[in-house]
Parts: C-alpha cells; sequence; structure tokens
C-alpha cells in the first residue's frame, strides 16, 4: 500500500509541477523569450527525484532549508544547463518551485501508509490545479486588455502578439491611450453618466425591493404565494423580446436618449431578483424580534428602519453590489435606446467606438480598464460588509 | 395591578382547532402558571392576551377593559420569549430602553428606569455589552429587564427557561419568584415544565388539547387531581395508574387492589371498571403501613438522594420512589388515603 501511494503521489505532485512550470513558460514566451523546447521529460524526471527526496528527506532537516535547496537545484539542472535564460525567467522557477515543496510538505511516508491517502492527495492536487486553471483563464484576457491598452500604435502593428509591456518609455507615453480616451473620447462624461445610472438604478430598486421583500416574507395579504412565485416569471421574457415593443414605447413617451428612460428599464430588470434575495434574508430573521418590536410600540415602518433594515446589510449590500454590477455593464437596452453620444453610458461608448473602424484598439482597451476597474475597487471595498452572522446573539445561546 | 377575564375564548389555525371554549379569571397581581404537553395552546392562549395572536371568538378583559381590538402596544402587557428576541445590533442598555425611547420619554427618566431594572437583576456591569457577548442565563436577564422597565400591567413569559441548562434554569426559577415578591403585578407564566410550574405559581391551569383540565394551587393539584390527565401530569416519576376490572369492586366501599381488600369511606361504587391512581412516593418499602403486597422487583434507579424501584405485580407495572438509604425488599406497602380512585372516564371518585 504504501509503495502504490508514493508512486501516485509522486505522480499527480509531479504533473502538477509541470502544469505550473508549463504556464510559466507560457507566459514567458509571450513576454518575448525564445523558448524552443519544453523539456518535459526533463521536468518530469526532475520532479519525480525531487517528490521521492521530500518522502525521503521528510523532517530531517528544516522545511524552509529543504525548500530552497530543491529548488535551486531544479533551477539549476533546467536554466543554466539546458538552456540558457534571463535572470528573471530563473527567478520564476525558483518561486514556482519554493511553492510546489511546501504545497507538498505535509506529505510523508507516515501518512502514505493510510489506505484513504491517494484520495487526499488526489483531490488536495485537483483543488490547486482547478483555482490555478480557473484564475489563469480569467486573469489572461484581463491581462491582454491591460497590455494593449499601455502600448503605442506602432506597436501593436509591428506586433500583435507581444503581450510584454515596455516599461522603459516615458510615463506619458505608457498613459497615452487613457490621457487619450478622456479628452478627445469624452469618457469623463460616459462614467459620469453611468455612474449616475448605475447609482439611481440601486437607490430606487432598494427604495422599492425593500419594502416589497418584507411584504412576501412577513405579511399575509391576498395573493402573497401567487406575487412571490410570479416575481421571477420576468425573467422568462429574454431582454431582447422586450426591446422592441419598448423601444416603441420610449420613442412616443420621449423616454428614448434619456437617463431616466434607463433607469425604469434598469430597475424592472433588476428589481426581480433584489425582491428574491431579500426576502430569503428577511424570512431568516426571527420573527420574535419583530414581536418584540411591536410590544415596543414600534409600528411597521419603525420595524423596518430600526430592526429589519439594520440587521439586513450585508443583504442590502449585496443586493446593492449586484445591482450596481447589472446597471453598470448593461448593454443591450443602453444601446438600443441610446443613440445620441451625449447621453451614453460607458458600455455604449466603446461598442460605439469600436463599431468606428478608425478608433485605434489601444483606446478601446483603455476603456475597457475604465469600466472594468471601479466594479472591481467597489467590489474589494464592499466585501467587508458582506459578512453574515450579524444577528448572532439575537436567539438561543 | 391587573385582572385578565377571559369569556369563552376560541382559537383555530385552518381546521386545526387550537382552544375551544376557555374561560379563566386572573386574580390581581397573581402568579399564573399555564402548564400542559406541547400543542396544547398555551402559548398561543400568551399570545392572545399580548395581540400577537387573533382572537377567533370570545373575549379577553383585562380591568373590565375588552382588549380584542386594541393595538399590542396599548395592552400595557410584556413579554418574555423563549428565544429571549433581543435586538442583536443594540446593546443591553439599548435594548433595555428601546421601548421607552419609542414612546419618547425624557432621557433621565429612561436611565432611571433601565438603572433599576439592572440592579434588580444584577446586571449593571453588562450594560454596554452586545447580545453576542452574553450568556444565555445573561440574555434572559436582559430579556426580563427589558420587559421590567416597559413598566407593564402583566408579564407574560413564554416558556424563558427551556433554553438554558439544569443548573441556571433552577437558579433563574428562583430569580423569577424573587421578581414577582420583588415587583406585585400579574405574571403569566407558559412552562411544559411541571417542576417550574409547582414552585412558581400562586395558581396553575392545566391545559390539554385547548381544554382547562384543573386549575389551583400547586398543593390542590398535587393532592386533589381532579383525572387522570391532571394526576399523571405532575409528580415525576408519573403516577401508577391501575386498571380495576368489575370482579374486583367486592362492594361499594371495598376495592380489591392489589391482593389487599381496601375499604373506603363514603363511597359508593358501582360494578363496573375503575382506575386506581397512586404515586410513586407513596408506594413505601420497609415501612409501617395499612396494606403490603409481594412484587417482583425489575430494576433499580439509584438518582443519589432517592432510588426509583421499577417493579412488576402480576400484569401491573409500577414504580415506586423510596429514600436510597432504605434496603430494597419485594414487599411493598401503601395507606389508603393515598389512593386516588377515576372512573371509566378518567373523572375522579371523590372519597
Amino acid at each position: 500500500m504504501r509503495t502504490k501511494n508514493t508512486i501516485i503521489f509522486s505522480l499527480i505532485s509531479t504533473f502538477f509541477l509541470i502544469f505550473l512550470i508549463s504556464i510559466w513558460k507560457i507566459l514567458a514566451t509571450l513576454q518575448g523569450l525564445n523558448i524552443q523546447n519544453f523539456n518535459l521529460q526533463i521536468i518530469f524526471i526532475l520532479g519525480f527525484l525531487i517528490s521521492l527526496a521530500h518522502l525521503t528527506i521528510s523532517d530531517k532537516i528544516r522545511n524552509f532549508y529543504k525548500s530552497i535547496l530543491f529548488s535551486l537545484i531544479f533551477v539549476i539542472c533546467d536554466g543554466y544547463l539546458i538552456q540558457q535564460l534571463p535572470i528573471w525567467y530563473n527567478i520564476g522557477v525558483f518561486l514556482i518551485l519554493y511553492f510546489f515543496v511546501n504545497q507538498i510538505k505535509k506529505y510523508n511516508f507516515d501518512n502514505l501508509k493510510e489506505e484513504h491517502s491517494t484520495q487526499v492527495i488526489f483531490f488536495d492536487f485537483l483543488t490547486l490545479f482547478g483555482i490555478l486553471f480557473f484564475s489563469f483563464v480569467i486573469l489572461f484576457p484581463f491581462y491582454m486588455m491591460l497590455v494593449t491598452s499601455f502600448k503605442t500604435q506602432m506597436a501593436l502593428l509591428v506586433n500583435p502578439l507581444d503581450f510584454s509591456i515596455n516599461f522603459g518609455q516615458d510615463m506619458k507615453d505608457l498613459f497615452k491611450s487613457y490621457f487619450v480616451i478622456f479628452k478627445s473620447y469624452k469618457f469623463g462624461k460616459y462614467i459620469l453618466t453611468s455612474t449616475i445610472v448605475s447609482l439611481g438604478t440601486v437607490i430606487i430598486t432598494l427604495l422599492f425591493a425593500i419594502p416589497a421583500a418584507y411584504a412576501i416574507a412577513r405579511l399575509n395579504f391576498f395573493g402573497r404565494t401567487f406575487l412571490s412565485t410570479s416575481i421571477l416569471i420576468i425573467y422568462m421574457f429574454p431582454a431582447i423580446v422586450l426591446v422592441i415593443p419598448l423601444y416603441t414605447v420610449f420613442s412616443q413617451l420621449g423616454l428614448r436618449n434619456s437617463i431616466e428612460g434607463l433607469l425604469i428599464v434598469y430597475t424592472a430588470t433588476t428589481l426581480p431578483v433584489a425582491i428574491y434575495m431579500l426576502q430569503g434574508y428577511f424570512k431568516s430573521i426571527p420573527k420574535e424580534l419583530e414581536e418584540a418590536a411591536i410590544l415596543d410600540k414600534l409600528s411597521w415602518f419603525g420595524i423596518i428602519f430600526k430592526i429589519i433594515i439594520p440587521l439586513s446589510i450585508p443583504a442590502i449590500s449585496s443586493v446593492a453590489l449586484y445591482v450596481f454590477m447589472i446597471a453598470w455593464n448593461e448593454f443591450l437596452f443602453s444601446l438600443m435606446f441610446l443613440d445620441n453620444p451625449n447621453s451614453f453610458t460607458l458600455s455604449r461608448a466603446i461598442q460605439y467606438l469600436s463599431g468606428d473602424a478608425e478608433t485605434p484598439r489601444q483606446y478601446l482597451m483603455a476603456g475597457s480598464v475604465v469600466v472594468t476597474l471601479p466594479v472591481l475597487f467597489i467590489f474589494v471595498y464592499f466585501e467587508k460588509y458582506l459578512v453574515s452572522g450579524l444577528t448572532a446573539g439575537s436567539v438561543k445561546g | 395591578m391587573a385582572n385578565i377575564k377571559f369569556n369563552r375564548v376560541n382559537k383555530s389555525f385552518g381546521s386545526n382547532k387550537i382552544i375551544t371554549d376557555f374561560s379563566l379569571l386572573v386574580e390581581e397581581d397573581e402568579f399564573l402558571v399555564l402548564v400542559g404537553p406541547s400543542g396544547c395552546g398555551k402559548s398561543t392562549l400568551l399570545r392572545m392576551i399580548a395581540g400577537l395572536e387573533k382572537i377567533d371568538d370570545g373575549e379577553i378583559y383585562i380591568n373590565d377593559q375588552k382588549i380584542n381590538e386594541l393595538h399590542p402596544s396599548k395592552r400595557q402587557t410584556a413579554m418574555v420569549f423563549q428565544s429571549y428576541a433581543l435586538y442583536p445590533h443594540m446593546n443591553v442598555y439599548e435594548n433595555m430602553s428601546f421601548g421607552l425611547k419609542i414612546e419618547k420619554r425624557p432621557k433621565e427618566e429612561i436611565n432611571l428606569k433601565v438603572m433599576q431594572a439592572a440592579k434588580i437583576l444584577k446586571i449593571e456591569e453588562l450594560l454596554k455589552r452586545k447580545p453576542k457577548e452574553l450568556s444565555g442565563g445573561q440574555r434572559q436577564r436582559v430579556a426580563i429587564g427589558r420587559a421590567i422597565t416597559r413598566n407593564p400591567k402583566i408579564f407574560l413569559f413564554d416558556e424563558p427557561l427551556s433554553n438554558l441548562d439544569a443548573a441556571l434554569r433552577a437558579e433563574m426559577r428562583v430569580e423569577i419568584s424573587k421578581l414577582h415578591n420583588q415587583i406585585k403585578t400579574n405574571m403569566i407564566y407558559v412552562t411544559h415544565d411541571q417542576v417550574e410550574a409547582m414552585t412558581l405559581a400562586d395558581r396553575i391551569v392545566i391545559l390539554n388539547h385547548g381544554n382547562i383540565e384543573q386549575v389551583g394551587t400547586p398543593e390542590e393539584i398535587y393532592n386533589d387531581p381532579e383525572n387522570i390527565f391532571v394526576g399523571q401530569f405532575i409528580g415525576s416519576p408519573k403516577m401508577n395508574i391501575l386498571e380495576i376490572n368489575e370482579e374486583n369492586v367486592i362492594s361499594e366501599n371495598i376495592i380489591k387492589i392489589l391482593d389487599n381488600d381496601v375499604q373506603f369511606d363514603k363511597l359508593k361504587l358501582k360494578k363496573s371498571k375503575y382506575f386506581i391512581g397512586i404515586r410513586p412516593e407513596h408506594l413505601k418499602v420497609n415501612q409501617k403501613t395499612s396494606f403490603t403486597f409481594n412484587s417482583e422487583i425489575e430494576l433499580v434507579e439509584n438518582l443519589g438522594n432517592e432510588k426509583i424501584v421499577y417493579i412488576k405485580k402480576d400484569e401491573h407495572n409500577l414504580s415506586a420512589k423510596i429514600p436510597s438509604n432504605s434496603e430494597i425488599n419485594s414487599l411493598i406497602g401503601f395507606d389508603v388515603e393515598n389512593i386516588f380512585i377515576f372512573d371509566q372516564d378518567g373523572k375522579r371518585v371523590k372519597t
């Protein structure tokens, strides 16, 4: 059992190492390095030997020195014996190896004796593999976007597949695209419009969603079950079906090219999910709290403002975040309803620019970065409000 | 300082009748305990007094004022919930002062009342804490404190101690008893725990399926149960019930119970089936009693201060509670004055 487990452990960890090194090599190629051969056999043998050596040495020497030792051996074999590559590449390899050896440090001959240890090893590495693979898939396009926005027209035309950033150039040239989109393409105005529309949608949605969700969660009224189940029905209509009739209606009402029009549509599309999310949370608030509040002489509105809302801040902020992102990124309705550049939102503006053959690609990418960053920052900021457990301590022990 | 009158109160949830024709008069400053098995409607009654549950039919009066349509906040009641229901986003002081703040009372008055309540319950040093930083017993104290600051005419307790562990429960029970002595107001207390009922109550109401089985002081309930249900509900272990067939009713005042011909005074029995009840603590070992019988001992549980002996006599399974220092002996004795006779429907036949 131990031999079998040892071999399986070494194989899985070796494949994991190969995966890591391969990604690093691909990234290095994109940075302009000329790597002719991935040398997979050598990495395989080295990785296998390192895993075995790790098990044999186990904790005879301290883990820190062991990691450094293994990493150095690998770097020397791979980097200097096989092919001469720049120092930053080798530092990367060193760090990857250091990470790798730290990942496998919890395995030793003792726990490999256990029968189920193969499963544990397999799932451990599967998790790691999944995390790395998906973050690569998601982050790579973003990286491309960022890199392209820092390039000049010339560099893009010379080698469109070069993904390196030339930090050697002047800062002014590096950020040229960003200056240009704000100066010549009025991105400041688009950002303002998008912000107003998104924040407006958040406020209006919450204004309607909180009382509605409360009513569905708590009050008994005629048609309550029908209402709560039919809330999500609006999602059965694809937006594209609604867009054309709405277009005619909005044209006649003069709501096209106006922020008000967008606010109406966006609120209508985000409201169902907002109500649905909030009522689920409201239901989880113990009913006794409200009964205690009734005996404390609070009115229904008092209960909502003084009890329900303070306790639902995590839920309300995640709903707000969700609504904000939907409104910020929304494209279909803004494409249909906005055709005057003065009232464009960001996503509509980028589409407008890309439709124009003369707009250089680096400006488009700079615009895309501008669209993405606020959502990113807001998410990071709001994340701390999304902690649950605010009702802890109200009931029971 | 209030009396409460229930007049033929009815309540049902859907087709499920919870309470039928409930009538009762609660006297001033009385500590009334509603006790019964779960689902008997005791909590519903309490919630109807508080106004959290609608009254389907009948009336409830507080101080001769009909409160059926009165808003909960105007009934001058305060409720202590089983789950405490403290506001988790407020600290203890804010929790206790919340009701007064809503009423827009002056700051000094609020402060005075909260401090008084905190002093009664010995939670002065907890005032700055949030509910989640308190233990179960402390939370329950705060919940009671919140009720006190409201200065209600009627305190309503909805199984307030059932979330606490046994030691804390005993301690809080004493506290609540003291509290009632300190602030003389009506308290209505719902529980399924007979020990709480017996120790706290001025009067106990025993409920079953929404009907009153018996109302009385703890002594009356224990010594003079009106039917088998009450007899078995109060007392631990529960009262032994023996079925007596027609042939064991020897004459109109003599019954053959456990091999003994027991003679009762003032009794006129018919030739029919009867039930005999005898409490475990009244079955005695190694003591002089007027009647004895031989039995088969199945199991002895030693509880430290006493022993529970499970015995088998013919087809009857009985339990006896004896002091733990007494020797176990298969000869069990009992006295005539400790025997309760119930008729076929479970109603008490008075002797």
